[in-house]
């Protein structure tokens, strides 16, 4: 199967400061990507580079071998880049039902009627069917953070990008995410997941990679990651001069 | 896990036949009340002011409401419209009234078109303010311009001069048409991607809405809108200078209706137009103390009823007139018809 997402040799920031240098990776198709680091490390400005929200001063970015580099992210989401926010942001106002029945409209093209059955579809997926007619904004967290992914989802990505999901929520709880995102992946989305929380990575991931300071330091198998002494420095803070 | 047993929703659609019957019944009753000449010439003034407020409103609710664009400078297309008319119909070019506000309008979306280009570029915070020295930039420009008489402004010269009834009519036709269109418009995929922006506009663009071309109709639509209302208002008014065109009242008073009714709903601003319509008037009397009162309902409102008066009643009682809600439950009927 062939890249569905490559980055090459992105430089990008914000304003004068430059977050992302030099980064380069690959994401196969059919693949749940994890993607791990510290705090600062890029992880969010290297979504938002694939999504359009800025632009990178250097390099290129391959979406389904389509360069994206300078598509604004309305386009790239109808060409199917679908994302969650870290921090959910449902339309408040709304029913469950209605945030979703947007992103199917408008992630897609299609007519409000036939995106009202492809909405239907992502709230069974996410669990969320018996929900759908509250208001988004009354919903307790772990349902957001589903809301997120079926909103995404509508969308019909190829791609979904996930940004924290399981942060913030009971171990209980986010055994029920890593649940929904196998589920996820065995219906054929390419994903790519940020997440601070090792153990999950560990368990629900194909590949890893870590960044450090803008780049990757380290790509491979979830084990062989975790366990490489670039990620054992990183996050456990063994310095170097010890 | 949350096990409520699904509740077919937490809100009554009213607009739904019985609300829509009874709008219309009351549109064709004030329409032959104003043919037939059954309304006094002194509530006619109320309503005519009343339809026009609502338009204004209207406009500036789906504007800040509904895209996010929270213009300080509609009055830019009201004084626009107003002064086209008043020269258009002057006896130098001599159109009729309906030909004079056409071009008004016309004239109000090509100036917007060509605002957007600028103003589009800035968001928030930056984006009123644009709006607003925009405003004030076209208000020198009439003031310094000799063909408009400068300062002392222009006299509205048609020839006929439409009646009160007239203007009446006219002013409630525009503000059953912007209505209409409103409504209309939130019910189609537009609709739908404008609600998303009045929630969260990152999340929007975020699931594929496109900003920019919501952002530029809706921009359009509230010139043509507002500068149709704006030139009828000069012509029952019967005269225009660059600060009754141009001046910040405008604003005032669309943010108040918009404020007090309630932003984000079609319904609010036609309560907060006759609001505003009666208290202006009572107000008259009393002219260095109207903006401090107005001022200060506005503010208490903000504070105590943050969904204006509509918003809050829909909310606390569960209702909605004019909704352009979705529901899931209607998708499954139609399934089954099929």
């Amino acid at each position: 199967m062939g890249n569905i997402v490559e980055f090459r040799h992105i430089d990008a920031g914000y304003g004068r400061i430059q977050i992302l240098s030099d980064l380069s990776f690959e994401v196969e198709e059919g693949q749940v990507y994890g993607v791990i680091g510290p705090n600062g490390s890029g992880k969010s400005t290297m979504f938002n580079a694939l999504l359009g929200i800025i632009r990178p001063t250097a390099g290129a970015i391959y979406f389904d071998n389509i360069d994206i580099t300078r598509t604004p992210p309305h386009i790239r989401c109808r060409m199917g880049i679908g994302r969650t926010f870290q921090i959910p942001r449902p339309f408040e106002h709304m029913s469950v039902y209605e945030n979703v029945l947007i992103a199917a409209v408008h992630g897609t093209g299609q007519s409000e009627k036939k995106a009202g059955y492809a909405a239907i579809d992502a709230l069974k997926l996410t669990g969320l069917y018996e929900k759908r007619e509250l208001l988004s904004g009354e919903l307790p967290l772990l349902d957001r953070k589903r809301l997120e992914v079926a909103r995404a989802i509508g969308t019909q990505p190829k791609l979904l990008l996930l940004d924290e999901v399981a942060a913030g929520l009971t171990d209980a709880e986010v055994k029920d995410m890593m649940k929904l995102v196998k589920g996820l992946k065995d219906s054929g989305y390419s994903i790519i997941w940020i997440e601070h929380i090792i153990q999950t990575m560990l368990g629900s991931t194909d590949r890893l990679m870590c960044m450090a300071q803008g780049s990757s330091v380290i790509e491979g198998e979830p084990q062989e990651v975790i366990n490489s002494k670039t990620v054992q420095t990183l996050y456990l803070g063994v310095d170097d001069n010890e | 896990m949350l096990k409520r047993k699904f509740t077919p929703s937490h809100v009554k659609v009213l607009d739904s036949p019985p609300m829509l019957i009874l709008c219309i019944v009351l549109a064709v009753g004030l329409y032959i009340g104003c043919f037939a000449g059954l309304i006094s010439n002194k509530a006619m003034r109320y309503l005519v002011q009343i339809f026009l407020y609502i338009t204004m409103g209207e406009m500036w609710n789906l504007l800040s409401g509904y895209a996010g664009m929270t213009s300080l400078g509609q009055q830019l297309y009201i004084g626009l419209a107003g002064y086209s008319v008043a020269m258009a119909t002057s006896p130098l070019f001599g159109l009729p009234l309906f030909g004079a506000l056409l071009l008004g309008a016309g004239i109000s979306v090509v100036v917007s078109l060509f605002m957007s280009l600028i103003l589009f570029r800035l968001e928030g915070m930056y984006f009123s303010i644009a709006t607003l020295v925009a405003a004030e930039a076209f208000c020198m420009l009439f003031f310094a311009w000799k063909f408009v008489g400068q300062g002392a402004g222009m006299t509205i010269r048609i020839n006929p001069y439409p009646t009160l009834q007239e203007i009446c009519i006219l002013s409630m036709t525009i503000c059953v048409v912007a209505l209409a269109l409103v409504y209309g418009l939130l019910r189609t995929r537009v609709g739908l991607g404008l609600t998303a922006m009045r929630d969260d506009i990152t999340s929007a663009a975020s699931v594929g809405v496109n900003i920019f071309s919501h952002k530029l109709l809706v921009y359009v639509i509230a010139a043509f809108f507002t500068a149709l209302a704006g030139g009828i208002f000069f012509v029952n008014k019967g005269m225009i200078y660059p600060d009754s065109g141009f001046g910040i009242s405008w604003t005032i008073s669309m943010v108040f209706i918009a404020i007090i009714g309630g932003t984000g709903t079609v319904s609010g601003p036609i309560i907060g137009a006759i609001i505003y319509v009666f208290l202006n008037e009572k107000l008259a009397d009393y002219p260095g103390w109207s903006n401090i009162i107005l001022g200060t309902i506005t503010i208490l409102v903000i504070l105590f009823l943050p969904n204006g008066i509509m918003g809050t009643l829909q909310k606390k009682l569960h209702f909605e007139i004019f909704s352009s809600k979705r529901f899931s439950f209607k998708l499954k009927k139609a399934a089954k018809e099929k």
